[in-house]
């Protein structure tokens, strides 16, 4: 049942991954990343109680994981607004200051 | 202990929730409207809230429904109402940039699922019967002691604060410069 | 005082370097009078300081009636290794006090003249700081204790005659002078270095079979008679003599500061630079440095016969040669700079034909460098003193200076009958001692060779004496001559009472080597000759120079080509400049300019060129778009993971 559940969670990974690398939206791009978060604490979950079933470690790192990921989308959308602001789009592609 | 892990038909229900996962996963990146997306994305984490009690973690079950569900997804729907009235109603990445997408995507699965096969850690077991209580989790995070978390934990409540006001901040109306 | 003196003899070589500093970076932008006035100052107290210094360490050695080696002072330099350490101290013995003693002599006279004789240039402290630098530098190059600190103030009196050959850097042919005085010298000094190599390494491999307690550069150590025979048992390949190979290469760097007949050119152009200069440092001091540095490992060069051979056939050579030219010149310098050439030269044979077991050749060089210093110091200062009057180099250009200058007229004549050899005056006690032993040695060719060179050099001094100071004024300029101030005027004085006194000095009683001389004093068998010569030389050149003048005219047209190449000074400028532009730079520099041009900055801008297209190449992938890069960089990790596993399976 473990690969299963891995596998599952690689798919969520998967499909974040082409999320990311294709969607045009900012807000889109998070959800795509919230995804392959969530993929990864169900790995955590998963191995914690298949492998090591008296131990914790794995449940608090879900945890931990969590709190990083709502950080990040708090962040995350406060900067977005502020881009909205001034750019009155939230187009990913027209974001390539990077280049220069 | 948890309630479902006792039941000889989990398997079926683990089908049936990965079922709705992949179905709902597979929508959320490829729906144009954002809005619909966010609301998949609540599907699969709903779902995944299930897995985590079919897994016994229960307590991460219900912290997934309140963080995610309850905080995350409604501020990305907030967001996506914030910038709504202007930006692109619709999500329509180019063709190359789906091909390309999906190849990258593809492959990451094929190789991942691969590597997953050959993976000793891979191994055959049913659900073990014990499993650790909520009780010693919450004893994890106020341990400190070598297998304890409580450093790690302040420093997430710290950085949690840090967050909330940094995100006050930077979506403030207007920098004031001097 | 004296026992004091000799302790802290590094004082008199640091004093010009003290002065040296503080001159040319605080007093000289300050005000350049003072500037000269200190360094002429310091350079008096070293003149001071080393006559002191060498009466007590001759009046010591008389007593003592042995030959004493001091090392009053010594700090360790540069340490390679255990065995390979190079000191920098101070070495006293007889050549190196002579040597002192002739240097800050000349050296105190040329500042204090030079006062005056400067007065007015631009760049007058500029002048007294190099002056300054110079002594320094000769006086660590006399009283160094090894070889390497021979060869490191060896390039210091080189750069400091190349700045000051070039002192009027204004003047094309000075700044031409005096690079090409630095190049040759750098020529013959890197063969000098690879001889310096050679006695290194297998010094320090002698050196570890050998207990000597010195260092393997030092003299002391190259001239201690295991090593001598340690090194005689080493050969190259061939068979030759390994000590032969690296003596004959110290002996090109010799050579080259002595400007012995290759390397000569130099000397004569590097008369561009300011008069004083040249009495200092083309005259008496710097370029006796060869000789003195032959001296300094004479023991070395007698165990290998051959080379001192070579030596002594060069020496003779230049000194004919340089004589013969200096006949037919008409700038008052240069004739004074080939009787330099044809004076060292006799120094050099010499050095060459004395042997250990009859070392009456070592004294006489040291003698004739010696008195030589003093006499040609005064020539220059006097030609000096002649130029500053008249504004002219050219002795065509002069005349009728007898009523004018007659001071300078007195100095002058004394010093023209030094240089000749004619009794009481100092050449002819030194210039008696190199021919007879020549004759001693039944070296014939040399003496009778000696002989001939003393008559040319005894008619070309007549000649140029003569031509400035006899006759009528022929020139606007030299009719208004008039005499010099007597801050030039005293040192001329000094240096024609020592032209007149230093010959009687009894100088074998402190500087020998080897075997005790045989004879001491005037031998009749070589001085009645040697006067007959010079007189004769005298003589001739009277007849020819005075009066009319027409006689020379005849004879040069007489002699044709033959003139004309001896007053071109035989062509070796131009078969230098032959064998550089024609041969050198046409077959070597030519095709390695180009390489250097087309292969090595071709291969540099090739890879210029690729790195610029490659990055214009790389800049289309930069795009800016988060979404592109990352999908590089899940390509790129799904390669990686499958390479790591492959690995970490065996597979690939």
């Amino acid at each position: 049942m473990l690969r299963q559940i891995v596998l599952l969670s690689l798919f969520l990974f998967s499909t974040g991954l082409y999320g990311i690398l294709t969607r045009r939206s900012s807000v889109g791009l998070f959800i795509a990343i919230e995804m392959m978060i969530n993929a990864a604490i169900i790995n955590f979950v998963a191995f914690n109680r298949f492998l090591a079933p008296s131990h914790i470690d794995g449940q608090v790192m879900g945890i931990f994981a969590m709190a990083l990921a709502a950080a990040e989308v708090l962040v995350g959308m406060a900067i977005l607004v502020m881009l909205f602001r001034q750019r009155k789009n939230t187009d990913i592609q027209s974001m390539n200051s990077l280049k220069h | 202990m948890s309630f479902l892990s006792n039941f000889e038909w989990s398997q079926n229900i683990f089908y049936l929730l990965a079922g709705a996962m992949v179905f709902f996963g597979f929508f959320t990146v490829v729906t144009k409207h954002i809005l619909r997306s966010a609301i998949y994305l609540m599907s699969v984490l709903f779902f995944s809230a299930g897995i985590y009690l079919l897994l016994g973690a229960d307590f991460l079950a219900g912290a997934q429904v309140l963080i995610y569900i309850g905080g995350i997804i409604v501020l990305l729907v907030f967001a996506v109402m914030l910038t709504r009235s202007a930006d692109l109603a619709e999500d329509h990445p180019p063709l190359t940039r789906k091909l390309f997408g999906a190849a990258g995507a593809i492959t990451f699965f094929v190789v991942s699922a691969y590597l997953i096969e050959q993976s000793p850690l891979i191994i055959e077991k049913s659900l073990p019967s014990e499993s650790a209580s909520i009780a010693s989790l919450g004893k994890s995070f106020v341990d400190i002691g070598a297998s304890g978390y409580a450093l790690p934990f302040e420093l997430i409540s710290i950085l949690l604060l840090g967050v909330l006001i940094g995100g006050a901040v930077i979506a403030r109306k207007e920098m004031r410069t001097k | 005082m004296g026992e004091w003196i000799t302790n802290s003899a590094w004082l008199i070589t640091a004093l010009p370097l003290f002065s040296f500093i503080i001159v040319g970076l605080f007093l000289r932008p300050l005000n350049e009078k003072l500037a000269a006035g200190v360094a002429t100052a310091s350079i008096g107290l070293a003149w001071l300081s080393s006559l002191l210094l060498a009466s007590h360490y001759f009046s010591a050695e008389v007593s003592a009636e042995a030959q004493k080696t001091l090392i009053p002072w010594t700090v360790e330099w540069l340490k390679f290794q255990e065995g390979v350490t190079v000191n920098f101290g101070v070495l006293l013995d007889p050549i190196s006090v002579m040597m002192l003693v002739v240097v800050t002599t000349v050296s105190f006279l040329v500042h204090f003249y030079s006062l005056s004789y400067m007065h007015g240039e631009s760049g007058y402290g500029r002048y007294f700081t190099y002056l300054n630098l110079f002594t320094f530098s000769m006086l660590g190059l006399v009283v160094a204790p090894n070889i390497f600190q021979t060869y490191f103030f060896w390039e210091l009196v080189g750069v400091s005659s190349f700045l000051l050959i070039g002192f009027y850097y204004q003047k094309p042919s000075a700044v031409a002078a005096s690079k090409k005085a630095f190049i040759v010298t750098r020529f013959a000094d890197l063969g000098f270095f690879i001889g310096i190599l050679i006695l290194g390494y297998f010094g320090f491999k002698i050196s570890g079979e050998i207990q000597t307690g010195s260092q393997p550069l030092d003299y002391a150590f190259l001239t201690h008679p295991e090593v001598l025979k340690a090194f005689l048992n080493l050969h190259l390949a061939n068979g030759n003599s390994l000590l032969a190979l690296a003596l004959l290469l110290v002996f090109m760097g010799a050579a080259g500061k002595s400007a012995m007949f290759p390397l000569h050119i130099w000397l004569p152009d590097a008369m561009e630079g300011p008069t004083p200069v040249s009495a200092l440092i083309h005259a008496a001091t710097m370029v006796v440095a060869g000789v003195y540095l032959v001296a300094r490992l004479f023991p070395v060069f007698s165990t290998v016969p051959d080379v001192l051979t070579v030596i002594a056939g060069i020496g003779l050579f230049t000194s004919a040669f340089a004589a013969i030219i200096a006949c037919t010149q008409d700038d008052i310098k240069r004739v004074l700079a080939f009787s330099t050439l044809s004076q060292l030269g006799y120094m050099m044979f010499s050095l060459g034909l004395a042997t250990m077991a009859e070392p009456l050749g070592y004294t006489a060089s040291m003698f004739h460098l010696f008195t030589h210093a003093f006499f040609k110091a005064l020539l220059f200062l006097g030609a000096g003193s002649i130029i500053h009057a008249v504004h002219s180099n050219d002795v065509w250009e002069m005349g009728g200076l007898k009523k004018k200058m007659p001071i300078t007229h007195i100095t002058f004549a004394m010093a023209v009958l030094a240089i000749a050899g004619i009794w009481p005056f100092s050449g002819f006690f030194s210039k008696d001692e190199i021919l007879a032993t020549a004759l001693h040695g039944e070296h014939y060719v040399h003496f009778i060779g000696g002989l001939l060179v003393a008559g040319l050099t005894a008619f070309y001094m007549a000649r140029i004496y003569f031509l400035s100071f006899w006759g009528k004024a022929r020139t606007e300029k030299s009719s208004h001559a008039h005499e010099s101030s007597w801050v030039m005027l005293a040192p001329l004085g000094f240096l024609a009472l020592l032209s007149l006194t230093t010959g009687f000095i009894p100088f074998a009683e402190f500087v020998k080597i080897g075997a005790p001389l045989q004879q001491e004093g005037i031998d009749l068998h070589v001085a009645i000759p040697g006067t007959l010569m010079a007189l004769l030389g005298l003589s001739l050149s009277a007849w020819m120079y005075t009066g009319t003048l027409n006689v020379p005219k005849k004879i040069s047209v007489a002699l044709g080509q033959f003139y004309v190449a001896i007053k071109n000074k035989f062509y070796v400028d131009e078969v230098y400049s032959f064998i550089t532009h024609q041969i050198i730079f046409r077959f070597v520099a030519a095709p390695v300019a180009w390489f250097d041009r087309n292969v090595v900055d071709g291969g540099v801008n090739l890879t210029g060129a690729a790195m610029r297209g490659w990055s214009s190449a790389l800049t289309l992938i930069q795009t800016g778009q988060l979404q592109t890069y990352l999908l590089w960089f899940v390509f790129g990790t799904v390669t990686a993971s499958l390479l790591l596993w492959g690995i970490f399976l065996g597979m690939v």
